[in-house]
């Protein structure tokens, strides 16, 4: 980024290819339609583009692109009405009653199946257990990145990444 | 505080066939950054442009100024090197001094007279050189073409050769423009003629009877405005010295019985004024 910050197209283009498609799943999961996602895409690599003079090393460049990609959601579930971000205490109560589930043994066979199950059980998951599960997959940052990325504690965003995994398991132990 | 993975919930989502951008989304958003790139570059340029932009600027306009006044100093001082030699009769004509009054012979002019030699008395002039037997005929005329003859050089200010042609093309100041009946033959007469050729013409303008007693002034101020020089002692001598004087002074030799002063002082008069009729009684 330092490097296209000095006017090295190239450098740009190496981020870019490295990571487009894990963003764009990111966002594409985030807000369930391929014209919204592209929409946030795109916004979100032209304020890569035009931060390009301010940006500074303070963290990695990938912690740093997902919390502009967090933010653009949330302005973007601002815009929609959308209800999103479960806070911490209201997901404890929910795990409670969530049993630690085993991935049923016909899905384990059935990779397309448990595929199926799992990407429809993302789209139920809340908002912000959902975002935590899908920067954990996706950019594979650590907890702290996480947490830093989405604004939280290191604890809220554990807590919601836990929450998502057992909720996820839960979904695919089911008999369909 | 690092939570591990679920690895088989992670190999089930990564089987789930990735979503890709459009590529019309990609090329948006690749040409957007060659842009700015090309523009942060081009800006690199501006930020040369503006960082050298002053000192270099103050430094071509120092370097400019230094080097006209050095070729104005240079021009000032071949002027004054060729000043002794030639005389500046050309820049002489354009500061003519005032008029003088024929009443104030030699009154000085306002302007201030430098004088080239020391003048010797009038009478000492015309006996080197009588009026009438020189080419030009004109003591006037004579005197301050570079003849040697005792003359006074305005103090002129100089100015370099280029800006005193343009001034010569100019028509005279009115200010230093000879007075308002001499004015139009002054200005008709074109001014770089030579100051042979103005000593041939010089007679020729006055000639006419019917000028009178402007004629031999007419004449003195053309030569002067040509480029001529005449110092105000001159010319109010040349104002005093008129046909009718010069007749009536003959007439005054007549009656003293000077007869063979009148007859050379007609001859010279016949001479100087071939075109004139002579009176009755000096025929």
């Amino acid at each position: 980024m330092l490097r296209y910050g000095k006017g090295d197209a190239g450098a740009f283009e190496a981020l870019y290819r490295r990571h487009r498609l894990p963003l764009y799943r990111f966002l594409l999961r985030q807000v369930g339609n391929a014209e919204s996602a592209e929409e946030l895409f795109q916004d979100l690599w032209m304020r890569v583009v035009n931060s390009r003079g301010r940006y500074e090393v303070r963290a990695k460049f990938t912690s740093w692109v997902y919390a502009i990609a967090h933010n653009r959601l949330m302005d973007f579930y601002r815009a929609n009405g959308r209800a999103s971000f479960v806070s911490h205490e209201e997901s404890e109560s929910v795990l409670e009653d969530l049993p630690a589930g085993e991935i049923a043994a016909d899905l384990r066979l059935d990779r397309k199946r448990a595929v199926e199950r799992l990407l429809a059980a993302l789209g139920e998951l809340p908002d912000a257990q959902r975002e935590a599960f899908l920067l954990q997959q996706e950019s594979e940052l650590s907890i702290e990145e996480i947490a830093a990325a989405t604004e939280v504690s290191p604890e809220t965003a554990k807590s919601r990444l836990r929450y998502a995994v057992a909720k996820l398991r839960a979904s695919l132990g089911k008999k369909s | 505080m690092i939570e591990r993975r679920d690895d088989e919930l992670s190999r089930i989502y990564r089987d789930a066939e990735g979503p890709r951008p459009p590529q019309r989304v990609d090329d948006n958003i690749l040409a957007a950054s060659q842009r700015v790139a090309g523009a942060r570059r081009r800006h690199a340029g501006f930020r040369f442009a503006r960082r050298w932009g002053t000192p270099v600027a103050l430094a071509a306009t120092v370097l400019v100024t230094f080097t006209l006044a050095l070729m104005v100093f240079e021009r000032e001082s071949g002027l004054d090197a060729m000043a002794p030699e030639a005389p500046r009769t050309d820049r002489q004509a354009k500061v003519l001094p005032a008029e003088p009054r024929a009443d104030q012979p030699g009154t000085p002019s306002p302007l201030v007279l430098r004088p080239i030699a020391p003048a010797p008395p009038i009478s000492q002039v015309l006996q080197r050189d009588p009026v009438g037997q020189g080419p030009g005929g004109s003591t006037v005329s004579r005197g301050g073409l570079g003849t040697g003859q005792p003359a006074f050089a305005p103090e002129v200010p100089r100015a370099p050769d280029a800006l005193r042609k343009r001034e010569e093309a100019k028509p005279a100041p009115a200010a230093a423009a000879p007075a308002a009946s001499e004015r139009a033959s002054v200005e008709r007469q074109p001014p770089a003629q030579s100051a042979p050729e103005l000593r041939q013409q010089a007679p020729q303008a006055t000639a006419p009877p019917a000028a009178g007693a402007g004629g031999l002034l007419e004449s003195a101020s053309t030569v002067r405005s040509a480029g001529g020089f005449a110092s105000p002692l001159a010319v109010s001598e040349a104002k005093e010295r008129t046909p009718e004087k010069w007749l009536e002074d003959i007439r005054k030799l007549r009656t003293e019985g000077k007869t063979t002063e009148v007859e050379r002082e007609l001859a010279e008069f016949r001479k100087r004024y071939p075109d004139y009729i002579l009176p009755e009684d000096l025929r």
